[in-house]
């Protein structure tokens, strides 16, 4: 009886020990800087790990490929080319539009094929990456190819999809996507080229993109007074209050999908629809220099 | 008649190693939103069925912190989910005697699962990663998440208890 209630007692102590160490895990590494220790082990384990998250990706890519095709009835790959095709419109609309807002110098500037752009090489997504509550994939560039944490990846020439995290080793980078509920962007509402209405910048809106939890993509901060209408594209403003640049301007994001408001409300409620979706991402390049 | 088993404590750690491996490399790819499988906490829940309570605690810990290692989920979340895990199916190890090896196995992961899905949703609101709202999180993330893995492990826990048992004994 006695040798029972101590094997109880022990395993108590057990687990409370265990409990502790877990925590104390946790806070080392949330305090701890990229370098550290735990975040060197998971760099480490990552990139071991990368040809077989590769061949695992691979593996599974039928099963999805096989809900895909039975989800739609059109067929896959004339889907992917009128995909392909619409991005490059909205792409190219969104430039347009972006480029009839801007003054006469900055139109200038940006004129042509985006000479101020350094690009990765074309890069693949390896596999997902992380928990059931993030939104992040693993890319196969890295350092070697120029790349840096904290850095756009787009799709194209410039339609953004995320960007690079700390967790970036000489072959593989992860990026966290516009999805995730961490990503922030300031952006510009810019009306299709077709429009008529050539008021200035600030009454088409600006504000911040951000993912809800229940996964809808907004954009916030944007003024009660702003004539935002449903088809407008988003882009990237290139600024995020005082905060240093972390995106060029003009990236395509996305376009609008509802707006709407309250008397009560202080700022408009915008949802938008990404450009590209998330699970049908493929190949995509990190912009390492602007 | 009651059974006991007598599990190879080698069998659970290479199980327990191969959940983890499972957990970091292959679950990302079967996550749909919220709702996928958990290998950690299958594999620990069974693997440490018939073990002594510090082995299993000691197993559960091993488990986690191999996951977080592997990963590139928050370090130490992990760890708590898989020590939890351990201690409930420590905890319930009577219940397998007397409902049976699928419902007990069921059980046992629904509950270790719903712990495992708070710590995860916790240690993310902590580091400021943004969560979604927990009535929110459990109808539409944790419920649909612990009946996929009780699901899993009713049809599975039974045939991977046997891979591990290295000794049976019958009593009365």
């Amino acid at each position: 009886m006695g040798r029972r209630k101590s094997s109880a007692v022990s395993s108590l102590a057990a687990l409370i020990i265990l409990c502790v160490a877990s925590l104390a895990l946790f806070t080392v590494y949330v305090k701890e800087g990229d370098s550290g220790p735990l975040h060197t082990v998971q760099l480490g384990a990552s990139e071991v790990l990368r040809p077989v998250r590769g061949l695992l990706g691979l593996a599974a890519s039928p099963l999805s490929a096989a809900s895909e095709r039975v989800g739609n009835v059109m067929n896959v790959e004339e889907k992917r080319e009128l995909e392909e095709k619409v991005l490059e419109y909205e792409e190219g609309a969104a430039e347009a539009a972006r480029l009839r807002q801007e003054n006469e110098r900055l139109r200038q500037l940006l004129d042509g094929q985006r000479p101020s752009f350094t690009y990765s090489p074309l890069a693949s997504v390896v596999a997902p990456v992380g928990g059931q509550l993030t939104k992040r994939v693993k890319i196969n560039v890295g350092t070697n190819d120029g790349v840096q944490p904290e850095q756009p990846v787009v799709v194209g020439n410039n339609t953004l999809v995320g960007r690079t995290t700390n967790q970036v080793t000489p072959n593989t980078a992860e990026v966290v996507l516009i999805t995730d509920q961490s990503f922030a962007a300031g952006v510009r509402i810019v009306p299709p080229s077709g429009s008529d209405d050539d008021s200035s910048d600030d009454s088409h809106g600006e504000g911040l993109l951000r993912t809800n939890w229940e996964g809808y993509l907004g954009v916030d901060y944007v003024d009660l007074s702003a004539e935002v209408e449903r088809g407008d594209f988003v882009t990237t403003s290139g600024r995020a209050g005082d905060r240093e640049l972390l995106f060029p301007p003009g990236l395509f994001v996305g376009t609008v999908e509802s707006v709407s408001s309250q008397d009560i409300d202080q700022y408009k409620k915008i949802v938008a629809t990404p450009a590209v979706k998330a699970k049908d991402l493929q190949e995509v390049r990190v912009i390492t220099d602007w | 008649m009651l059974e006991t088993v007598q599990i190879s404590v080698v069998r659970a750690a290479l199980l327990v190693g191969l959940a983890a491996f499972l957990e970091s490399a292959l679950s990302p790819l079967l996550t749909f939103g919220w709702v996928g499988p958990r290998f950690l906490i299958l594999g620990v829940v069974v693997a440490v069925a018939g073990l002594r309570d510090l082995q299993a605690l000691l197993l559960g810990f091993f488990g986690g912190v191999l996951t977080d290692a592997l990963s590139s989920a928050l370090f130490g979340a992990g760890a708590l989910g898989g020590v939890i895990a351990a201690a409930i199916s420590v905890r319930a190890g009577d219940m397998r005697r007397k409902r049976g090896t699928g419902l007990y196995f069921a059980q046992t992961v629904a509950v270790a699962v719903a712990a495992y899905d708070l710590v995860a949703l916790f240690a993310t609101a902590l580091v400021g990663q943004g969560s979604p709202p927990i009535l929110s999180y459990l109808a539409s993330g944790m419920f649909p998440d612990v009946l996929l893995n009780a699901l899993l492990a009713y049809l599975a826990g039974g045939w991977l208890l046997r891979l591990l048992v290295a000794k049976e004994e019958a009593w009365t």
